[in-house]
């Protein structure tokens, strides 16, 4: 039975107005071997229903939820939000167990070892649970049915049309949605809009002209750029990958793809030749190598630094020292000579995955509870209360929340489909340990391009050889 | 009789037997299965591997360099701390010749053995710190700023910058040991080897050390055990297990905490800890052996 006999079977049986129990009974009748819930959702992907609070995952409104969050830079109200006023709503018999903690990997190890983790996870933070080992070891639900399934609250939608394109890649493992992005998050080079006014500078498209503004910038005793050098994978992830991504696209995903000699090509070379400028010519805030990532943006909103690789969790996490008119603003990388993708090209992806882990006792409900908060609803919520951008499209829209916020909105919308996030550093974290340690020994002169391009590629290929590690391919 | 004796001694035993057992043992015995399977940890599922573990390990470099740095810890952090715990425990003690203040300054030395160790590192992650830290503060208004740099990132620096620290918080405890040794030592072996006319040097080296050395050749096995160790002062003081200081510091320990906690990599993890349980025990009986003289009776 083809999957469009099926497809075209259940779309005629809604149309005559059938209960879902008949229809499962026709299901079963014509030898039907496809869960149901997939098949339902095949359905209401192909035809636009208004049945957005009817239970599309087959939830059981009586059994108990088991929910734990990560209670890190945006706090845990948005998801009490979808306890209190979505989920008991919808299912007021149900049991709801909810945890918002850090560190989530020590708590929740002992639970996924003994087969009773919770029904669903943020697993968000230092300290969380390694996704591509769950996925590896099958502990993660495939969300398949939950993309296809119609959306809480924009009618005639399925769940994945209302997620901003491009948002959920990264929690794609062999082709099964495992991981579920919520946080919008845009990386690139931050600065306050007020300091550039006032000196009447404007940002630069260039890398040419960020040298020039550079030099004048230290020249007038400020130091142009500051980051952390304890994590040097700011400026790695940041600032590199991004620069490499818009001057040749291919290069990076071969790096991601652990090609032989990828990270030997010349366009890794012409990217770190553009970046070795930043520490010849000392335009980084003197100490750099030791400040944290805090530290570094304490220095930057004092005003010491004029331009600081981060990403959209940056106001929240240092809401408590912003100076009054700083006027935070991102802005892509400057392009290089020979770029492939526009200045306006920026990283975007989402970021603070929840899982449903495929052992938990109420699966559906795991679901049922991120369809809840992956909606118009959830996602307002949380715009207002974090001032930060969750991946549900339109849900930041007319909302008037300060500087990042704004524009961030028009960084993407500048951006349009250019758009991407670099995966090595995740999928591999040898590799993206020793990129992160070899552009530190770079920028601090301690190492030439090359022997930085040997050591990487040396990583590489190690992780390549590597039977023990899981391979994946973009 | 002998039954009498038992039946004092095993219900005195027994309790202790079975927590050693069950907290010490168990786990040894668990995290020695664990090294033969390369359990990623997030499942119930523990595949056996044999020893390949421990293959791995023998070609693992930076196993290798983390080793190392155990290995110069070794030999510095005892000596160090030892010459000076004893040079302060004998100016503070030593057959009442002790230097005025000796009191104050035995209290005041022992202050950062009080402190947790946690404390200690995030004191001196601050002092450390490049632009506003108070290390390169001095250097700068002594006009030694040529000198400043980041302590903990630095490669060249970052683990004898915690080293400085670990002794700079252990010093005290060792002290208040070696005063302990020393004053249960006669005075009257003192008054006699003056009457003599011996200097304080010799009296410290003919009638002190050789009286106190039991105590200094445990000192030697319990700093020997914290350098094969070396993990909560490098993880706190470079700020976090996987910050650019941790890694150009990188002890065994910190390595097998992240290839656990970071790479989820608990079977080759375990690995590392059974190896590191042979080292310290080799070394323990080593120094033991090495070390053996002769015990004065006094």
């Amino acid at each position: 039975m083809s999957d469009e006999r099926i497809e075209r079977m259940f779309r005629e049986g809604i149309a005559r107005g059938w209960s879902r129990r008949q229809l499962l009974q026709a299901g079963v009748a014509a030898g039907l071997v496809l869960p149901l819930s997939t098949a339902l959702a095949r359905s209401a992907a192909g035809a636009p229903l208004a049945q957005g609070t009817e239970n599309p995952l087959g939830v059981d409104p009586a059994a108990p939820l088991d929910v734990v969050i990560f209670k890190g830079g945006f706090g845990d109200d948005y998801a009490k939000n979808v306890n209190d006023n979505l989920y008991k709503k919808l299912y007021p018999d149900a049991q709801i167990t909810y945890a918002g903690i850090q560190r989530l990997g020590e708590q929740l190890q002992p639970r996924f070892v003994s087969g009773n983790p919770p029904d669903v996870i943020d697993n968000s933070g230092a300290g969380n649970l390694d996704n591509a080992a769950l996925a590896a070891e099958g502990q993660l639900a495939d969300l398949g049915d939950l993309m296809a399934a119609p959306s809480y609250d924009t009618e005639g939608k399925t769940f994945g049309e209302t997620l901003a394109p491009g948002s959920q890649e990264t929690g794609i493992f062999d082709g099964k949605q495992l991981l579920l992005n919520w946080a919008l998050t845009v990386t690139g080079v931050w600065y306050s809009q007020t300091f550039m006014e006032s000196k009447g500078y404007t940002y630069p498209k260039t890398w040419d002209e960020m040298m020039g503004l550079s030099k004048e910038l230290k020249g007038s005793g400020v130091a142009p750029w500051v980051t952390t050098g304890v994590h040097p994978q700011y400026i790695r992830g940041f600032v590199f990958d991004q620069m490499l991504w818009k001057h040749d696209p291919q290069a990076i995903v071969n790096i991601d793809n652990l090609e032989a000699d990828a990270w030997k090509a010349p366009a890794v070379a012409e990217v770190l030749e553009a970046l070795v400028m930043l520490g010849e010519q000392e335009f980084f805030l003197s100490g750099w190598e030791g400040l944290d990532h805090i530290q570094s943006q304490n220095e930057w909103l004092q005003g010491k630094g004029v331009f600081l690789p981060c990403g959209t969790w940056l106001e929240n996490e240092m809401k408590d020292s912003i100076p009054a008119d700083f006027n935070m603003v991102v802005a892509p990388t400057p392009s290089l000579p020979g770029d492939k993708i526009a200045f306006e090209g920026i990283f975007a992806g989402g970021g603070e995955p929840f899982i449903v882990p495929s052992e938990g006792k109420n699966v559906a409900g795991g679901k049922e509870w991120l369809r809840l908060l992956f909606s118009k609803e959830g996602g307002r919520f949380f715009a207002e209360s974090t001032k930060s951008l969750s991946v549900v499209q339109g849900s930041g829209e007319g909302l008037d929340l300060g500087t990042a916020f704004g524009s961030t909105q028009a960084a993407l919308t500048a951006a349009g489909t250019n758009t991407f996030t670099a995966r090595y550093g995740d999928w591999y974290k040898d590799l993206g340990d020793t990129a992160k340690s070899e552009i530190a020994s770079l920028l601090q002169g301690q190492s030439s391009i090359e022997e930085f391009q040997a050591a990487v590629q040396e990583a590489s290929d190690a992780t390549k050889d590597d039977p023990a590690i899981t391979k994946y391919q973009r | 009789m002998h039954y009498q004796k038992y039946r004092l001694i095993v219900p005195f035993l027994l309790p202790a037997i079975l927590l050693y057992g069950v907290f010490v043992v168990w786990p040894y015995a668990q995290a020695i299965y664990v090294s033969m399977t390369s359990w990623r940890g997030v499942s119930p599922s523990r595949p056996f591997v044999g020893l390949d573990n421990y293959r791995r390990l023998a070609e693992d470099s930076r196993f290798v360099e983390a080793l190392s740095r155990n290995g110069q810890l070794l030999i510095v952090l005892p000596l160090v701390t030892i010459a000076i715990s004893l040079v302060f425990a004998a100016l503070f003690t030593q057959g009442g010749q002790a230097i005025p203040g000796a009191g104050f300054y035995r209290i005041v030395f022992f202050f950062p053995q009080v402190i947790p160790a946690v404390i200690v590192g995030i004191l001196w992650s601050y002092v450390y710190t490049p632009n506003i830290g108070l290390l390169n503060g001095v250097l700068r208004n002594v006009g030694l700023g040529g000198l400043q740099r980041s302590w903990l990132t630095d490669p060249a620096t970052v683990l004898w910058a915690v080293v400085a620290v670990a002794i700079w918080s252990s010093v005290g405890f060792y002290m208040v040991i070696f005063l302990a040794a020393m004053q249960s030592i006669p005075s009257s072996f003192y008054e006699a080897a003056v009457l003599d006319g011996a200097t304080r040097w010799s009296s410290f080296r003919d009638i002190t050390f050789p009286l106190i050395w039991e105590t200094v050749r445990t000192s030697i096995i319990y700093l020997s055990i914290a350098a094969l160790d070396f993990f909560i002062l490098i993880i706190v003081v470079s700020g976090g297990s996987t910050t650019m200081g941790a890694q150009r510091a990188e002890v065994a320990a910190l390595y097998l905490y992240n290839q656990a906690f970071d790479k989820n990599r608990w079977g080759y993890a375990s690995a590392i800890g059974v190896v590191l349980l042979l080292l310290t025990l080799v070394l323990s009986v080593g120094i033991m052996r090495l070390t053996r003289r002769e015990t004065y009776e006094y």
